[in-house]
């Protein structure tokens, strides 16, 4: 899509088996022949993904930055899939663009957060944004977003999502031409005209609360004094942790006690022996918490509710292209042929207007406040 | 009014707390606090110092926060707008202020008490933090390590015991205990701080005089504060200045110690005063003024924890409540991509779970509704919604699932509830019936097709229980009759539509009348004869049957009266509802009927059926206790059908047993048959029952029952039900054990 001082959003996507051509088919259909400044790739882990890069690098010429990671799914304004690639390119005079990679082995989640906001550092414009796309399995996310909002402030909004890589220890962050893992990349996005943020879930607490009675770092030891593997096969009715952590049947969720809401983190596996259960994110010790349930039309409903806030908060100007972060928990909730219907549903949200994104392992939007870290949530990313 | 304040302070203390630096605490207390009240920036003042800066990006507004810290108004940070700032003091120690700026939202009073209460949070730390600094600063020798060492353990110590304190208040506050025993972990978690010492909470009561009142007291005893008739002068005076006040026991003696107050706040409101007695107040004053500050917290959480419900989905099983399932429900239908889609709705309705709820109490209950809610969406796809209507009713709401496909998920219902359920330690057994309605019309209405599903329902409520059954056109009929039904047989009580029918208790011995029982007979000027089987279960549901039961009991017991008169012995049986027995004032009502007719309690014994007494069996025993004091006797009717029949004939004050026409039924019986029947005669006789054998139809059977040793028999083979009129007769005959004297 084209809008004033030549400013355009273009997005592609391929299922080509090959990862080269995939490559190449999304990003040609993405730049649609126009000079991208910044591209946006988000990938199968299944691909070769060097070639699938150094494809889109031949494809888009060698003044744009090329940025993303290994995607849970990949989703588009032209489909959705598990195994392809989805790409999004940005270009024109209106835009600028500067980006940077840190690592959370250097010196820290919070550093690697503050490191990469330094790309701002050179932006002008009246409308910001950063975007992180950040390795999804370093334990830490909230750090890495708390590293970012020390560098910049409440003035310029984070976004973002974290990669995945099924069940994989790493997963793939991609800039400046390679592909790495336990990386944090940071893309400063200045536009001249409104970029603004949507954030829904369509989740829902299920009583009774919980206390966190006991919890080391992403591990939570003990609900209500108690083993929390224990509670947690109780309340849902499970004899062994296998079948509480089968995805494929039910994500388990948490939701911590906000403000305006809960805190949703997800448990990903236990300790048999211990009795302890861990997720992506730090559990606090002293935190209330709901078992969280949802439900297939309330995820939906989330899903037109995150692109109405966006749109709405373009301020009556037409949204150019949106960035599209959407929960990996949310596809498994959904099915393959739900996630479909949350396609039809951004469509008929955002009529006309391309855009894509990938199925993430959490997800980043700081609206509101200085909490950024997110997950089960579809984040969208309205340009104007 | 929002409970996530008290749930975020205890974990905002425990993070604050784990911070063994000043800087990092300083840092942690302000992004936390800034990160749990949705602000964009933070920091804290001391003086002209700013420290842990937070959300201001490269430009701190070094003045405006300076200005802020004193009085609360706006922040201008450039970039994001105009804040709106407050300040919270960091306690009398320690001259900074916490300062928290947010946008676009004002801090509402309950937000400003959570950050009063942060704030002494990080005062506590940071005084913790800096008598550790100072003991570093100053220690020459080992004599001082080894105080510092002890020193910081005991530092330690008191913050773990803090922590775990609130943590247990917490833990009661979110179990939603009984504000009484939350109002005693505070006082007895205080007094643990505080090694002991005498604690009272004292509140004040609603109304003008705002009398105090002591809600809960701890610690030492003898404590004159925790007297009732106290004039309780140190906590009037800490609400009336909203002050800490600290006054010696006894000015005149010191050594008699401190009596600190504190007041407590609810919603804002000076609400009441934490009162402790110390032998030194000044060091314990911040501690327990941050303690206090969680206490008040607590106080507002636990009072308003019902306004935060959420309000579309049940509370109890977290599922979407019957408004949002209609509302899901329309938009499946309109949403539709082919009209002829065909979309069900199940209508779930468990059996036996008033039992539970009554029996076990409520708190079991939800936990069985939770856990029912669990087992329903096990049986369905994710897509498809399930719903708690209410009470005990569930619904289902599948998408494009023909009728055959929707009766199978009921049966899967009903297979997963059929199931026990672990409840309180015990093994909880129910049931559920299940309606199943369906569309494929273009025009569908939600309601209408909830409301066929619960016909359906109803239908497999009677046919079962644990059955589905599918809506068809017809039950909308039957429900109309079934209403045209109530209403006649409302009319007919009014209208003496009712007979009574006597059917002989014969012994079996010697073949005379014994006795008789009441049977009631509806004769309908539209209907005709009407079966009980159709109206008693209507005049239940209806409460008709407690006016009824009475008019049974008032005629029969008047009839039985008169025929004493020429056969002195004869007694009376009624079949009792029941709705009747747990009626409070049905022991009274036996009473009056008797005293009326002039027939004594002895001669009248009441039939209960075992399901009456599964159902409710608490109110049962109670008002059978009762009944049994009368001198009524009590029957068990069909035993031997229900399931834990010994269980009550040891607890219940049973004087007959009524064997079931089941064990009886067949021509001839066989050796197994015998073989039941005559357990049944001799446990009777074991624990001193009389036994009745019913539905005896031929000579084989009473041959069969007498040779068991079974003393009373009803049937038609003895005697069928008459009409009072004729009964006179069979009386004076004497005995009817003769076959030809029964069957003219």
């Amino acid at each position: 899509m084209q809008g004033p001082q030549g400013r355009w959003f273009g997005a592609g996507h391929s299922t080509a088996p090959d990862a080269a051509k995939a490559g190449a088919e999304a990003a040609t259909a993405a730049c649609s022949g126009r000079t991208p400044k910044a591209v946006f790739v988000f990938a199968s882990p299944a691909y070769d993904l060097p070639a699938l890069i150094e494809a889109v690098r031949a494809e888009v010429g060698l003044g744009a930055a090329v940025v993303g990671g290994s995607s849970l799914g990949e989703l588009s304004s032209e489909g959705v899939t598990k195994g392809g690639v989805a790409i999004t390119a940005l270009g024109g005079d209106g835009f600028e663009i500067s980006t940077r990679v840190a690592y959370v082995g250097g010196n820290g989640h919070r550093e690697a957060g503050a490191e990469v906001a330094r790309a701002m550092a050179g932006i002008d414009k009246p409308h910001t944004a950063l975007m992180l796309i950040c390795e999804g399995m370093s334990g830490n996310p909230h750090e890495i977003v708390r590293g970012a909002y020390s560098v910049l402030g409440a003035a310029v909004p984070l976004v973002g999502g974290l990669t995945g890589n099924g069940t994989g220890p790493r997963s793939y962050q991609f800039s400046e031409d390679r592909v790495v893992s336990g990386a944090v990349v940071g893309v400063a996005i200045g536009s001249d005209a409104a970029i603004s943020v949507g954030i829904s879930h369509g989740w829902h607490r299920t009583e009774p609360a919980m206390v966190i009675t006991r919890s080391q770092g992403n591990r939570i030891l003990e609900l209500d004094g108690e083993p929390a593997l224990d509670v947690l096969l109780r309340r849902r009715g499970a004899t062994t942790s296998d079948e509480l952590f089968s995805h494929d049947v039910r994500l388990q969720a948490l939701g911590l006690s906000r403000r305006s809401g809960a805190d949703i983190r997800i448990l990903t596996s236990a300790d048999d022996v211990q009795r302890s259960v861990s997720g992506l994110a730090a559990m606090p010790q002293g935190a209330i918490c709901w078992l969280m349930d949802g439900q297939y039309q309330d995820i939906l409903g989330g899903a037109a509710d995150s692109c109405a806030q966006a749109i709405a908060g373009l301020g009556g100007a037409q949204p150019l292209g949106v960035f599209t972060f959407d929960g990996g928990g949310r596809h498994g909730i959904l099915g393959d042929a739900g996630v479909h219907e949350e396609l039809a549903t951004i469509k008929t949200a955002l009529p006309g207007v391309p855009f894509g994104g990938f199925y993430s392992l959490g997800e980043i939007a700081r609206v509101r406040g200085s909490l950024g870290t997110h997950a089960l949530t579809l984040v969208t990313v309205a340009l104007a | 009014m929002f409970a996530w304040s008290t749930h975020q302070l205890t974990e905002y203390f425990t993070a604050v707390n784990a911070s063994v630096d000043e800087v990092v605490a300083i840092a942690v207390a302000v992004e936390r606090a800034t990160e749990m009240l949705e602000a964009e920036a933070g920091a804290v003042v001391f003086g002209d110092v700013v420290q842990g800066a937070w959300g201001f990006g490269a430009d701190v507004p070094v003045k405006g926060l300076l200005a802020v810290a004193q009085v609360p108004g706006t922040l201008t940070v450039p970039g994001v707008g105009d804040l709106y700032a407050v300040p919270s003091g960091l306690g009398a120690a320690l001259e900074g202020a916490l300062v928290v700026a947010r946008l676009e939202m004002p801090f509402e009073p309950e937000e400003r008490q959570m950050l009063q209460g942060m704030a002494q949070v990080l005062g506590v730390a940071l005084r913790s933090i800096r008598v550790l600094r100072d003991e570093r600063t100053l220690r020459a020798d080992r004599e001082r390590e080894a105080t510092e060492r002890l020193i910081l353990l005991e530092q330690a110590q008191n913050r773990q015991r803090l922590v775990e304190t609130l943590l247990t208040i917490q833990r009661a506050i979110s179990n939603r205990k009984p504000l009484p025993e939350i109002l005693d972990a505070v006082t007895s978690g205080t007094a643990a701080l505080l090694e002991g010492a005498p604690v009272a909470l004292i509140l004040a009561e609603g109304g003008n005089g705002r009398r105090l009142s002591v809600a809960s007291t701890s610690g030492a005893d003898g404590y004159s504060l925790a007297d009732p008739d106290s004039s309780h002068t140190e906590a009037r005076e800490a609400m009336a200045t909203a002050k800490v006040i600290i006054r010696p026991v006894n000015p005149h003696d010191p050594s008699r110690g401190m009596v600190i107050a504190i007041p407590v706040r609810v919603t804002g409101e000076l609400a009441g005063s934490l009162v402790a007695q110390l032998p030194d107040a000044a060091d314990q004053r911040e501690q327990l003024a941050a303690f206090a500050q969680q206490v008040s917290l607590a106080l507002t959480d636990a009072r308003t924890v019902e306004a935060v419900r959420e309000t579309h989905h049940d509370p109890v099983t977290g599922l979407p409540n019957r408004s949002l399932f209609l509302k899901i429900f329309n938009r499946v239908l309109a949403s539709r991509q082919a009209a002829t889609e065909p979309t069900s709705v199940l209508f779930i309705d468990l059996d036996r779970f008033k039992a539970v709820n009554d029996s076990l109490g409520h708190e079991a209950g939800d936990q069985l509704l939770g856990a029912v809610a669990g087992r329903i969406r096990a049986c369905v796809r994710a897509s498809d919604t399930t719903a708690r209507l209410g009470g005990d009713e569930f619904a289902v709401l599948l998408h494009n699932s023909p009728v055959e496909a929707a009766a199978s998920v009921g049966e899967r219902v009903i297979a997963a509830i059929r199931e026990p359920f672990r409840v309180q330690e015990r093994d909880i057994f129910i049931g559920a019936s299940v309606g199943v309605a369906i569309t494929r019309a273009a025009t569908a209405n939600s309601d209408t097709l909830l409301s066929n599903a619960d016909l359906a329902m109803y239908r497999a409520k009677k046919e079962g229980p644990g059955k589905v059954v599918v809506y068809e056109p017809h039950m909308h009929t039957e429900a109309l009759n079934y209403l045209s039904l109530r209403t006649d047989l409302q009319r007919a009580l009014q209208e003496g539509e009712f007979r009574l029918q006597y059917q002989p208790l014969v012994r079996l011995d010697t073949g005379e009348i014994a006795g008789v029982e009441a049977l009631v007979r509806w004769h309908s000027p539209a209907r005709g004869l009407v079966s009980p089987v159709d109206f008693i279960p209507i005049a239940e549901e209806s409460g008709l049957i407690i006016e009824l039961g009475q008019w049974v009991l008032e005629t029969s017991a008047a009839q039985v009266a008169a025929w004493r008169r020429v056969s002195p012995d004869l007694t009376l049986n009624v079949n009792v509802s029941g709705i009747q027995l747990v009626h409070p004032r049905f022991a009274a009502n036996v009473t009056r009927a008797l005293a009326v007719a002039g027939l004594p309690s002895s001669a009248v014994t009441l039939e209960l059926t075992e399901s009456v007494l599964m159902s409710d069996p608490g109110a049962a025993v109670a008002s059978l206790a009762s009944l049994r004091e009368l001198g009524v006797h009590l029957s068990i009717d069909d035993f031997g059908t229900g399931y834990s029949s010994l269980a009550y004939l040891r607890e219940l004050p049973v004087d007959e047993l009524k064997i079931d026409r089941a064990f009886i039924a067949r021509a001839e019986l066989t050796g197994e048959d015998l073989a039941l029947v005559r357990t049944i005669v001799e446990l009777g006789h074991i624990l001193g029952l009389r036994v009745v054998a019913e539905g005896i139809e031929n000579a084989a059977q009473l041959e069969a029952l007498r040779r068991l040793g079974c003393s009373y028999g009803q049937g038609f083979h003895l005697c069928r039900p008459m009409n009072s009129a004729d009964l006179p007769q069979a009386l004076l005959r004497g005995s009817l054990t003769a076959p030809n004297s029964i069957h003219p």
